[in-house]
């Protein structure tokens, strides 16, 4: 028994598989789906995902979002931002990062900004370099 | 007769180079257009299942969020994607007038549809302008409507980052009452060939206009079977963490979103293909220009030619 699961952003379909099992980052903390989960729906955050396929596992990085188990064993996760694990660019992020940062600099200095925004924007960035660095060292030889 | 071969000659080759150009700018075109068109189809996927997942909880319990509030409406926002460049034949005329058209009466397009009724909306209806792409805002502020904003500075395949400060700037209007409805004037890419100026409501968020917007895209529909499953949700057994509303009030700004920058994906696709037609047509009539001057050239050439003819023959009867 395999859970049909797929991740879509805005902009695509990043993954779509058959999986045994995906641990995910919620809002209200990390949880584990296995399959014949009750159906649910969550609140995702900036972290990790873990998923196992029959290929071994899969890292990726995803920012807020939300999850949606049907009640067929099918797992739908809309994320905002998701990324696999050897291809974040750790450097760009590291300057997305900085980025952030001194706009928040600039808002704390009375600037119009939006601060949810904005911190946000940093917790991604640290969450990609996070994971980016976690896994550099497994990156797939013909990626 | 010698200068005239040499003008036709020189036209020729000026026309020649031009076609280089247009043939050089339909092929860019050609490749834009499959890339925004691929991105078109790949938000589809996302915006379908926010859609459905909203249904469900719609279901579930009643929805009563700001973003969802139908009201009478007195101030009209319209978000006009044009393109930054011209040569795209008719692309930006097209949803130029189809904006001005309903923007001279707004009443038809002020009116709130709700399930049951309609609400008429009030006698003075003023209407503001986002411009996307520099051919629209120039358009709002010629006729004189108020520009609130101005973005032109999209690639040409926008990203979703480019259109996150517009839909928070709409949806943080549209909470704070300024606007009372919400309308985005995008060209539809139906196909290479036809791409049709369209007005849809995006906020108060409506089904009618999402649905519509979804099935939009035409021609690529066979590629995404799977955008037919469509939950059915048995509502009593759903667990939502942390709670149903908190869960709604993150999914309905990420359907503005999704709905705004799929109008700007589709009107990428159809500006890239409106130029690609455009170039292809440029092509054709400098290669018929060209066929037609080479064919006075050969006319000259050969007239001169007789003519020096008829001379030196004349000259020689005269001589004899």
């Amino acid at each position: 028994m395999n859970i049909k699961f797929k991740i879509a952003t805005p902009e695509k379909v990043v993954y779509e598989n058959e999986i045994e099992q995906v641990s995910v980052p919620t809002m209200d903390g990390e949880i584990t789906i296995l399959p014949n989960h009750i159906p649910l729906v969550s609140v995702l955050k900036a972290g990790e995902l873990r998923i196992k396929d029959k290929n071994g596992e899969q890292i990726m990085a995803v920012s807020g979002g939300f999850l949606e188990m049907r009640g067929n064993n099918e797992l739908i996760i809309l994320a905002d931002n998701a990324e696999r694990a050897e291809h974040i660019d750790i450097d760009r992020a590291e300057e997305a990062r900085k980025r952030a940062e001194t706009e928040m600099e600039k808002a704390k200095a009375g600037e119009d900004a939006d601060f949810a925004r904005l911190q946000a924007m940093i917790d991604r960035e640290l969450n990609r370099i996070k994971i980016g660095k976690k896994y550099k060292n497994i990156r797939m030889p013909n990626n | 007769m010698a200068v005239n071969t040499k003008a036709i000659k020189r036209r020729i080759k000026s026309v020649g180079n031009t076609k280089k150009i247009t043939k050089a700018m339909e092929m860019v075109s050609a490749s834009k257009m499959r890339k925004a068109t691929e991105a078109a189809v790949n938000t589809r996927t996302y915006a379908k299942m926010a859609w459905d997942l909203l249904v469900n909880l719609s279901k579930i319990q009643e929805v009563k969020l700001p973003l969802l509030e139908v009201r009478q409406v007195n101030k009209l926002l319209v978000i006009l994607i044009s393109s930054n460049r011209g040569l795209c034949g008719s692309f930006n005329a097209n949803i130029i007038r189809k904006t001005a058209e309903q923007l001279n009466n707004p009443k038809n397009i002020s009116r709130q549809r709700t399930q049951n009724n309609l609400i008429e909306p009030s006698e003075n209806i003023t209407v503001d302008v986002i411009g996307i792409g520099k051919k629209g805002a120039d358009f709002a502020k010629k006729m004189g409507y108020n520009l609130i904003a101005s973005f032109s500075n999209f690639g040409d395949t926008p990203k979703l980052n480019d259109i996150m400060p517009i839909s928070r700037m709409v949806i943080d209007e549209y909470q704070k009452k300024k606007y009372d409805k919400v309308v985005v004037a995008y060209t539809d890419y139906k196909s290479a060939i036809a791409q049709i100026a369209k007005l849809r409501q995006v906020l108060p968020i409506a089904e009618h206009d999402l649905e519509k917007m979804l099935q939009g895209t035409g021609g690529l529909d066979s590629q995404d079977a799977n955008l037919q499953i469509t939950a059915k949700m048995d509502g009593n057994n759903y667990l939502f963490e942390p709670n149903p509303s908190k869960v709604l009030e993150i999914i309905l700004p990420r359907l503005v979103e999704t709905q705004i920058y799929q109008a700007t994906l589709e009107s990428a696709a159809s500006e890239h293909s409106a130029r690609m037609m455009a170039m292809r047509n440029a092509s054709d009539s400098a290669e018929d220009m060209i066929k037609e001057l080479n064919l006075n050239f050969n006319k000259a050439r050969q007239a001169g030619i007789t003519q020096e003819i008829a001379e030196i023959a004349g000259g020689a009867a005269a001589l004899g």
